[in-house]
């Protein structure tokens, strides 16, 4: 081995290639180092190896790793593979790293500069490189496009990223602390009561997004709707109808309804006032990731975890900057005519950027900012590979999102027209684009119609030919999605930017939450409703914040993260001591909720051939195959339908448009699928 | 105790969701009595019962309440 090279740590082996062929030009030399690939090549007359983490290699866990001891309040750091974190690659890694180490004279922490990125490196500099963590060099870059990397290593900075570091590995002690010790104190409480072992979880963020569910949960079932009345007239001049609604949307009584109806049919309607404004419409602000995550799921129904999982793809490809960032801000340095000037290679956007580079761009800034990078934007590199179509969509959605940010404001018109008929007032209302500004460059993803208000004018008479009164129902209110819930996370300062998806993600995974429309489960209700009586603070909001903020301080540099710590210790330890008090208690209500929400498992949904049964899972006891049975069997009813034997099903709550039997969604490999059960559904395809 | 619904323990006959629930009832009945210049307390829990927007609970409840 050489000595005296300079060691460079990447977070990832995407990245590690990236920037090895930005600063050798292209040609780095690849070997094997402890079964993992690294990449050499000179610079300026200095030899450098670059090798690569693969995300955390370094896990907090407690030294005596005994799942059924609590409390737990020393943490230590080990190897991810020593504490079951993750694969033996892990182990690989290190190794290479600390083989790498012993040549080397000089350290880059070259990982993604965010809280994240800075803990990987620094625990690898730390305890795989013998204690180089603060003599270190820190390279900085918001995309791995061949410029940012050459300037980022001419600028390399000493220090940098410390305090991110530091409030990274408090977050991990904290966040294990908070969730062993809650884990262990509820599973414990369960098995217990004679129920298998099983985790159950809460996390420090977890808890309190498992009560917002919770908290509209209970309006849902809750919810009687009250009874409102909608009126609309037709009116008609010269052969032409109108259908103009009633001014007032809600009629509280069917009474006053009935009175609109007599007093106006037969008689004439006035337009007693006809107003136009134009208005203007700003572009949106950029992305930062709740809002790419929030976009993504209207435009084409991504969850934040799959949006965030494929702008990495797209980072780690050089096509667009760091996704994990809080910023809404594109500073003048990422350079707005390089980017057009890139993104006038690709046809989809040469007009565009034509149009753009003809002016002198100046984007809109949102109001957050986040110090380390900017907004997502495109780099206006071509992609090396072929996209899958999620990555192009998505890449798309960005692009377009820079563009209609750089351009200018839509001018629209708003028009209005009230029509009275005696005492009771009518209106109509609509809306065109004059100019349409940003909506061009944003395309199918900007969300204004233009509804024409019929030709019309101030003192035209119509006769109204009828009046309809329609009933209806308050709505019950919607359930979160993964989108509103993030939102709401993201508004009640919980979690971060870049975790607050994977905390939506376990919910789900611990089987708190069901289904697409974000309902809770009767265990993710009874964790709620114990937390509530007996340890209330693991599941408030406002803890949550204040520990999120004290984080954010120790970030900045201005907070300390092992006194966070001890005071987390200090409420948690109270918590525990509740809840172990009342094991008894809570193990009871927690095992009957696992025993609901098991058997709610199997239900698929009401038999569509006895309209009266329920389909469910059931298990052959001759052939031990499973499949669908009705609930009704023992009263006559046949239904039944064979399901497939591999993978997990789950139910989706929905009927089959064509033949209303049920949905289910067989998981098995990365990609589930969705499956009408019924196999002489007519919407099957037959071969 | 256990509610009489859902099993769940209670300090009475029903638990605090269906107690809640039970309140959101009549709560509406006076609203829905004043929309339609009135209706029987019967026919209320009836279409309480059979509107699809109406809760778990609060059908459960109005299934309880008609006896």
């Amino acid at each position: 081995m050489d000595s005296g090279y300079t060691l460079v740590i990447c977070e990832k082996p995407d990245a590690a290639r990236r920037v090895s062929d930005a600063l050798s030009g292209g040609k780095p030399r690849s070997e094997q180092v402890e079964g993992t690939t690294v990449f050499r090549f000179s610079r300026k007359g200095e030899e450098f190896v670059v090798c690569a983490a693969q995300g955390h290699v370094y896990g907090v866990s407690d030294p005596l790793a005994e799942r059924t001891v609590y409390p737990v309040f020393d943490v230590e750091w080990y190897p991810s593979d020593l504490i079951g974190e993750s694969s033996a690659n892990a182990a690989k890694r290190i190794s290479a790293v600390r083989t790498l180490a012993a040549g080397a004279s000089k350290f880059v922490n070259a990982c993604d500069f965010d809280v994240e990125g800075e803990t990987i490196g620094y625990n690898l500099l730390k305890y795989a490189c013998g204690g180089k963590e603060k003599s270190a060099l820190r390279a900085t870059f918001s995309t791995l496009t061949e410029d940012d990397l050459v300037r980022a290593f001419d600028n390399l900075k000493p220090q940098s990223g410390q305090e991110l570091a530091r409030a990274g590995r408090a977050r991990h002690a904290m966040d294990f602390v908070w969730g062993v010790n809650l884990s262990r104190a509820l599973s414990q409480s369960a098995l217990g009561s004679g129920h298998r072992y099983r985790t159950i979880s809460v996390g420090r963020v977890q808890g309190p997004t498992l009560e917002f569910l919770a908290e509209r949960e209970l309006e849902i079932r809750e919810f009687v709707p009250i009874p409102y009345w909608k009126a609309s007239g037709t009116f008609e001049k010269d052969g032409v109808k109108l259908s103009v609604g009633y001014a007032r949307d809600r009629v509280e009584t069917k009474m006053l309804a009935e009175k609109i109806r007599q007093e106006c049919v037969g008689k004439e309607a006035v337009v007693v006032a006809l107003r136009r404004r134009a208005t203007q419409v700003g572009p949106p602000v950029p992305f930062d990731i709740g809002e790419l995550q929030k976009e993504a799921y209207r435009a084409f129904g991504y969850t934040p975890s799959r949006t965030l999982q494929i702008a990495e793809r797209l980072y780690l490809g050089a096509l667009i900057s760091y996704p994990r960032t809080g910023s809404q801000k594109l500073p003048p340095s990422i350079n707005y005519r390089a980017i057009l000037r890139g993104l006038g290679r690709i046809p989809e956007y040469s007009a565009y950027s034509a149009e753009l580079l003809k002016t002198e761009p100046k984007p809109v800034q949102g109001a957050k900012s986040d110090a380390a990078h900017p907004a997502i934007h495109p780099t206006g590199e071509k992609p090396r590979r072929r996209l899958d179509v999620s990555e192009s969509m998505i890449l798309d959605l960005v692009v377009r999102r820079f563009l209609a940010a750089l351009g200018p404001s839509t001018r629209r018109e708003l028009a209005e027209a009230t029509l009275t008929v005696g005492e009771h007032e009518f209106r109509l209302t609509g809306g065109r684009t004059i100019f349409p500004g940003w909506i061009r460059y944003y395309g199918k993803y900007a969300r204004y119609r233009d509804v024409e208000l019929p030709p019309i004018s101030e003192g035209d008479r119509f006769r109204v030919a009828g009046v309809t009164v329609e009933e209806r129902f308050e709505q019950k209110p919607t359930r979160y999605n993964q989108s509103s819930l993030l939102e709401k996370m993201e508004k009640e300062g919980i979690g971060t930017k870049g975790t607050r998806a994977d905390v939506i993600g376990t919910l789900v995974a611990r089987g708190y939450v069901s289904g697409e429309s974000m309902e809770i489960t009767d265990l993710g209700l009874s964790v709620v409703e114990t937390m509530a009586k007996y340890a209330p603070s693991i599941i408030s909001t406002e803890l949550t914040r204040e520990i999120e903020d004290k984080l954010q301080a120790v970030e900045r540099g201005s907070g300390d993260g092992a006194e966070l710590l001890r005071d987390m210790v200090r409420t948690i330890a109270g918590q525990l001591a509740e809840l172990s008090a009342n094991e008894g208690a809570v193990g009871r209500e927690i095992d009957s909720a696992l025993i609901a929400t098991a058997a709610k498992s199997f239900v698929l949904g009401r038999c569509p051939v006895c309209t009266t049964g329920e389909l469910r899972i059931v298990r052959s006891k001759t052939t031990k195959k499973r499949f669908v049975g009705c609930s009704n069997y023992s009263n006559g009813c046949r239904a039944s339908a064979p399901l497939p034997q591999k993978g997990n099903i789950k139910t989706t709550s929905k009927p089959c448009e064509r033949c209303s039997w049920p949905i289910v969604l067989v998981v098995r490999g990365r990609r589930p699928w969705k499956l009408c059960v019924n196999p002489s559904c007519p919407g099957k395809v037959k071969s | 105790m256990k509610c009489q619904i859902c099993g769940r323990e209670a300090a009475t006959d029903l638990c605090r969701y269906h107690i809640q629930a039970e309140e959101r009832v009549r709560t509406a009945y006076s609203l829905w009595v004043k929309a339609y210049g009135g209706i029987e307390w019967k026919d209320f829990l009836d279409n309480v019962k059979r509107n699809p927007q109406t809760g778990q609970w609060a059908k459960e409840i109005a299934e309880l309440l008609k006896g």
